[in-house]
């Protein structure tokens, strides 16, 4: 793998001489921020703070998508929190349900019992070129939402992301099939008792005798959920129940000097690869600050702010998408819902 | 000095000409409303395809920065953290993909400023150099380069700011920078370029960047390619620390006959066989075995030897690039 050349940190000693911008009129501060109080407007309604009960601290945002209190956000970030509340504008909501997940986007629909919400305008995405001003949720107040600006930075596109679903194991091809070579601490495969050298014959009753193969099978799987493998271990053929875990809970945390350099762990999103189409933009967002709407300077939502990369790099997931997922999910939530 | 009033009227006109002549939002102390913002945003994007196109990701080794190329044939500035030394070969990328060959001249360890130069035949896209170093404190800027590396998908990576703060050696921005973007361009709105990325500072918002008048300081000297001051951006070379791997003796005909190769070594891979004989090093025609140990001990790795030898009545010369001994 390729390293990037990295800057030398601060400390290399600040010029004596010099003149600085009072901190009130840089990009990210009170004057711009006052200059973008028309779109602050469509954030005041169309976002939701989502608040920790443990510590009453907010940990992410939301997208309202309906009056009768529909709200989408990032699913990694919201299932680390237990017990929480939400506050849209300047309301609070107590009464909340989890009411249909979609793993491949790592979205997460949440209905408040809350009825005449003011929810997003939709807008293509399609226009959006580099250079063009977006605004996100910056910090926020009990009453009052910040808008925080940043600039369309590269180019749409899909993040790849091996598959989301992993079982914790390394696998070799040889000539009589794929062969483990490395169990991973914490994962399905170490808790299913898998031993390095078994060959792995079958997965879910078919059979697999290449490493592509098996990643095929692997690809659809989107839930946490088992699997049955056949092993041969000597002469013994095993049969195995295997549970799956997501990449990001196994392989999670962050490795970079990159992102160390973008406050590690706790600045950047826990999951942030494996998205079929996202936008970029350059807006100083953290893990706590995505989740929510993604606007235009006329308010209208674009996408849904999907993952803090780094400190230079933030995923949306775009409106086009989110529609199609959107409607996917609410029709599970009503499928649930009768059930 | 006698200054006369009307000497003072050219003065607050040509004062006011280049007031008039920058985009008004610059003057603002910041933009008072979406209008001035979308101002901002129809300025950056009148500039964003050229200066993309001459943005260029950097790879040298293992490693990768950015630079930005300011001539039609090819000549790039970048930082001397990324270039890291003299005469290096170094691959030049395009935000197509392209991949071009370079070879880095001189740099300033001390400001951080290098330049390289392309080596393959241009024309090339290039940007136009602020060379009046005429932006002020509070202008808005905007950052190109190509962090964590080159990504053919996402391209060349924009990040937008003001000019935050301004010092002799140095100025700041805050446009956030990532590993990757050092070395990469720093242009005011209208695309002209005023900085090249340097380095972060403690909080996210610092962004450091050598000015242009940084590299103006040291034009000439760079352009030829020398390795100037002793500060921590860059390390020369140690004298003598550089490896070939072979071994020599004067065999009875007084030439310098090669008689023992270290295996794997350069000058293994660059074709040289036991029983060559050695006839010249850097153009210099070897008297003895001690010139050509003498030769060899004032270089240092990373830095090349051009070899002309011969072997089994052919001759043959090449540029040999000395590594780390074993």
């Amino acid at each position: 793998m390729r390293v990037t050349i990295f800057f030398l940190s601060a400390l290399l000693g600040l010029p004596i001489f010099a003149s600085s911008l009072p901190s009130e009129q840089r990009k990210n501060n009170k004057l711009v921020q006052a200059a973008l109080s028309p779109v602050q407007l469509s954030l005041q309604s169309g976002s939701a703070v989502f608040y920790n009960d443990s510590d009453r601290k907010p940990f992410l945002y939301g997208t309202v998508v309906s009056p009768d209190g529909y709200i989408l956000t990032k699913a990694s970030e919201l299932e680390l929190v237990e017990e929480f509340h939400v506050r849209i504008d300047e309301e609070r909501y107590r009464e909340l349900k989890v009411v249909a997940i979609d793993t491949v986007w790592d979205l997460a629909l949440v209905k408040a019992e809350a009825t005449e919400l003011t929810p997003v305008v939709w807008a293509p995405s399609s226009d959006l070129a580099h250079g063009t001003w977006v605004v996100s949720n910056g910090a926020t107040e009990r009453r009052y939402r910040r808008p925080r600006p940043g600039i369309i930075s590269a180019n749409k596109r899909a993040i790849s992301g091996g598959t989301q679903m992993v079982l914790g194991v390394g696998l070799k091809d040889t000539d009589e099939g794929i062969v483990i070579t490395s169990i991973t601490e914490g994962s399905g495969a170490e808790k299913a008792k898998l031993q390095k050298g078994d060959l792995i014959i079958k997965v879910d009753d078919q059979d697999s005798k290449k490493r592509e193969d098996f990643v095929e099978l692997i690809k659809e799987k989107t839930a946490e959920d088992s699997i049955e493998l056949v092993v041969k271990r000597d002469e013994e053929t095993l049969t195995l129940d295997v549970e799956l875990t997501s990449r990001y809970k196994l392989y999670g945390g962050s490795k970079s000097r990159n992102d160390q350099m973008s406050g590690g762990d706790n600045h950047i999103s826990r999951r942030r690869t494996g998205f079929p189409m996202v936008i970029q933009h350059e807006t100083q967002l953290t893990r706590r600050s995505v989740g929510g709407p993604l606007l235009t300077f006329d308010g209208e939502c674009v996408g849904l702010n999907i993952a803090a990369v780094n400190r230079v790099e933030v995923y949306a997931v775009p409106v086009e998408n989110l529609l199609e997922v959107l409607s996917e999910m609410m029709e599970e939530a009503e499928a649930n819902g009768k059930n | 000095m006698i200054c006369r009033p009307h000497c003072i009227l050219l003065l607050a006109l040509s004062m006011l000409s280049s007031l008039l002549a920058r985009p008004y939002f610059n003057n603002l102390e910041a933009p008072e409303s979406l209008e001035d913002l979308k101002k901002i945003q129809e300025t950056l994007q009148v500039s964003l395809p050229k200066t993309r196109a001459a943005t260029v990701c950097l790879e040298i080794g293992e490693g990768s920065g950015s630079g930005v190329i300011i001539s039609e044939d090819g000549l790039v500035l970048t930082a001397a953290h990324v270039s890291g030394g003299v005469d290096k070969e170094i691959t030049v990328v395009l935000e197509d993909g392209r991949k071009l060959k370079g070879r880095s001249l001189g740099l300033n360890s001390e400001t951080d400023a290098a330049m390289l130069q392309i080596t393959d035949p241009g024309p090339f896209p290039f940007v136009e150099v602020d060379m009046d170093d005429s932006f002020k404190l509070g202008d808005w800027v905007f950052a190109l380069g190509h962090s964590g590396g080159f990504d053919k998908e996402r391209g060349v990576n924009v990040r937008i700011g003001r000019m935050v703060r301004q010092a002799d050696s140095t100025v700041q921005s805050d446009c956030m920078l990532i590993g990757g973007d050092s070395g990469g361009p720093l242009f005011d709105i209208e695309g002209k370029l005023i900085a090249i990325h340097s380095r972060v500072g403690a909080s996210k918002e610092e962004s450091m960047h050598v000015p242009i008048r940084e590299f103006q300081r040291s034009w000439e000297e760079m352009s030829k390619g020398e390795f100037l001051g002793e500060g921590g951006f860059a390390k020369k070379p140690e004298p003598g620390s550089g490896f070939l791997g072979v071994m020599v003796e004067e065999n009875e005909k007084g030439e310098i006959e090669v008689k023992e190769l270290f295996s794997k070594s350069v000058a293994e891979k660059a074709g040289i066989k036991v029983g060559a004989i050695l006839l010249e090093i850097d153009g210099k025609a070897l008297a003895n075995k001690d010139s050509f140990y003498d030769a060899l001990s004032t270089k240092g790795v990373e830095e090349f030897v051009l070899i002309r030898w011969s072997f089994q009545e052919e001759v043959f010369e090449k540029k040999i690039e000395l590594v780390e001994r074993p």
